[in-house]
């Protein structure tokens, strides 16, 4: 009946003796019926989870990104100075940052597939709304502007009076974009590492990779090769060599991320605590579990379950 | 168990059986415990308290002295005079006397320092020509469009170096003289040079190529200084070849933005060879004296002179210290309040089905 596959959240087609007729006018088709337990329980208990996960660290990423240049308009007469270099804005959203979320969007499973069709109610989320509602995008939009207000604050109040063990001022725009710059890549690559509830070898190489590639990537486009070339383009010279290698600059990201990193683990170490929910037990048992599975090999994982 | 395995039959349209395609890959499934969270906060806050300790040692160890020139001393007429753009060209020297009431150990850097100029407004940022400053041939004559209206003069003959940033160099020159108890005043020797980027200083500002016949001031030919500046850029120090042009140090100085309205730039560091500079900064009484050009007036700034010691941390900044010391005391804080609740409160993340 088609019009009930208009008023569902998806269309599911069973193919078999009687034709194919619903497997053309659906989104997913297989043959069996029993097919439909892991479809929902497993698959698509997972897709809401890494659909919501991604969209708040999207949402949060950006806001962090973005609104830093709000607070530097109180300083800049508003004059729509961008903080980072203009290179680093092209690539922060595609080269960056894309990478360990799209592996956390693939990848990412909250409790294993087995525990998944053990306890059906795992799906109550789901259907509750309960991991991405109007409350859960404030929290995290909140999330971005406070991280954003650390990022230019705690820059700004180093910076501004720093100087380097050679007396030169290090208050100087170039500095501080890319402190800045870089104090948010970090900062917004360990929370990707809080969010990330699986790590696979990929998430690990996306992860890392994408911090190797801002330095790389920083430290050639400050460097004076691309300068004598473009001039104008690359005005950045020297700059990640001169900041990157004063001790303030360090001590002042470390300080940045601390103070934006500390509030989440105390939230949702508070969060676990207090009020798990059935996946975060189910979790914590399977945790158990494997710890005292380890001396027998890994006995727990597998498709063996189902 | 491949695709290959058969081309038609029941099971020829299976996926792989491989860890990719099934979501079986080996993976680590952090949990946050209270074993490992609590003891990260503890940790976290005892490291943060040593840093902060630690770097207030060492910043308690500087010292800086800020002498605000702007309309001190005798400087109020010279202040009075630069409100009026008639009277740029007159020259105007006054003095401001001050005391510096401890010794500054070791090296000791002087500053000029602005209030309330923004080197950071997007337009005026834009206003440059890095070309032109690398020394290009094509560019010294051509000025990028951004520098507009710092580009051509009324003749349209180009500016060289062109654009707002250079327009607005600082051009006071700040000269400080030590009054001794016993004796005459004595001038505060400064080493004038070297104080700007090794990158900027070498490879980003170049003058136009010269050779023993072709001097600097007719590599310049064809162009004209800045409409603020009193002396072309090819006589800015017309002693030292290798500081004159666009390598001036006080233009490169200049030339790098500051980040905020309120900033210093180093002006000189004290050249401690001879006299009574050999620790450092005597104590004592100070006379400031100043070829007073910049105006302030006109967007209600202030200009100062900062004298200050520095450490491998730096100068005197005692944000980041603090900063430390608060942040580890609010998570020894949070530390404390989540341990209290995971002992008293917490279910400890038992099974929760039965």
């Amino acid at each position: 009946c088609f019009s009930s596959s208009a008023a569902a959240h998806i269309g599911v087609g069973i193919s078999g003796q009687e034709g194919i007729q619903a497997v053309l006018a659906s989104d997913y088709s297989f043959s069996q019926f029993r097919f439909l337990q892991r479809l929902l329980l497993v698959h698509g208990r997972w897709s809401y989870l890494r659909m919501c996960r991604f969209l708040c660290y999207f949402f949060y990423k950006n806001f962090a990104f973005t609104m830093v240049h709000f607070w530097f308009g109180f300083f800049c007469g508003f004059s729509a100075q961008t903080v980072y270099d203009q290179y680093f804005i092209t690539l922060y959203n595609i080269v960056y940052t894309s990478l360990p979320v799209l592996a956390m969007g693939l990848f990412d499973q909250d409790v294993p597939e087995q525990r998944s069709l053990e306890y059906p109610k795992l799906y109550e989320p789901g259907q509750l709304n309960l991991l991405f509602n109007k409350r859960e995008f404030f929290i995290c939009i909140a999330q971005g502007i406070y991280t954003s207000v650390v990022l230019f604050f705690i820059p700004y109040g180093v910076l501004s009076h720093a100087t380097q063990s050679n007396g030169v001022p290090l208050a100087d725009y170039q500095t501080f974009a890319v402190t800045t710059a870089t104090a948010l890549v970090i900062v917004v690559s360990v929370q990707i590492a809080l969010d990330t509830g699986y790590w696979t070898a990929i998430n690990h190489f996306f992860i890392w990779g994408s911090l190797g590639t801002y330095f790389t990537i920083l430290f050639a486009m400050h460097s004076s090769i691309l300068f004598n070339i473009f001039p104008k383009q690359f005005h950045f010279l020297g700059s990640a060599h001169n900041t990157l290698g004063q001790p303030v600059v360090w001590l002042t990201i470390a300080l940045a991320t601390v103070i934006c990193i500390a509030p989440v683990l105390a939230f949702r170490f508070l969060k676990l605590d207090l009020k798990p929910q059935l996946s975060d037990t189910v979790r914590y048992t399977q945790l158990v579990l494997q710890k005292k599975q380890k001396p027998c090999g890994r006995v727990g994982r597998g498709v063996g379950g189902g | 168990m491949g695709k290959k395995q058969a081309g038609t039959g029941p099971l020829s349209r299976r996926p792989d059986n491989s860890a990719f395609k099934q979501q079986r890959l080996p993976a680590w499934s952090p949990s946050l415990t209270a074993q490992t969270v609590l003891p990260t906060f503890y940790i976290l806050s005892l490291v943060c308290l040593f840093l902060g300790i630690w770097l207030f040692i060492t910043v308690e160890n500087t010292y800086e002295l800020k002498v605000d020139y702007t309309n001190a001393g005798t400087c109020e007429r010279c202040f009075d005079l630069r409100k009026h753009v008639i009277a740029s060209k007159t020259p105007c020297t006054c003095t401001v006397s001050f005391q510096v009431p401890k010794t500054f150990q070791g090296d000791v850097f002087f500053y000029y320092g602005l209030r309330n100029f923004h080197q950071n407004l997007r337009r005026y940022m834009d206003s440059r020509d890095d070309a032109q400053m690398v020394g290009r041939k094509n560019n010294l004559k051509a000025p990028s469009s951004y520098c507009a209206p710092f580009d051509y003069d009324a003749n349209r003959v180009p500016i060289a170096p062109c654009g707002a940033v250079a327009n607005s160099m600082f051009n006071d020159s700040l000269t400080v003289m030590y009054n001794p108890a016993v004796g005459s005043e004595i001038q505060v020797p400064l080493y004038r040079k070297g104080i700007a980027w090794y990158t900027d200083k070498n490879v980003k500002f170049r003058n136009p190529p010269t050779n023993d016949t072709f001097t600097l001031q007719r590599a310049f030919e064809g162009t004209t200084r800045p409409l603020y500046w009193q002396r072309p850029v090819y006589e800015l120090d017309d002693t030292d070849s290798n500081n004159n042009g666009f390598i001036n140090d006080d233009l490169i100085v200049w030339m790098r933005e500051a980040a905020f309205p309120n900033f210093k730039k180093l002006y000189g560091v004290l050249n401690r060879a001879q006299g009574p500079f050999t620790e450092g900064l005597p104590p004592g009484n100070y006379t400031l004296y100043i070829n007073y050009n910049f105006p302030v007036e006109p967007f209600r700034g202030r200009k100062e002179l900062v004298i200050s010691m520095v450490t491998w941390f730096g100068g005197q900044n005692y944000f980041l210290p603090i900063a430390y010391l608060v942040t580890s005391g609010l998570i020894l804080v949070a530390a404390v309040v989540l341990t209290m609740v995971y002992v008293k409160v917490g279910k400890k993340g038992k099974n929760m089905e039965d």
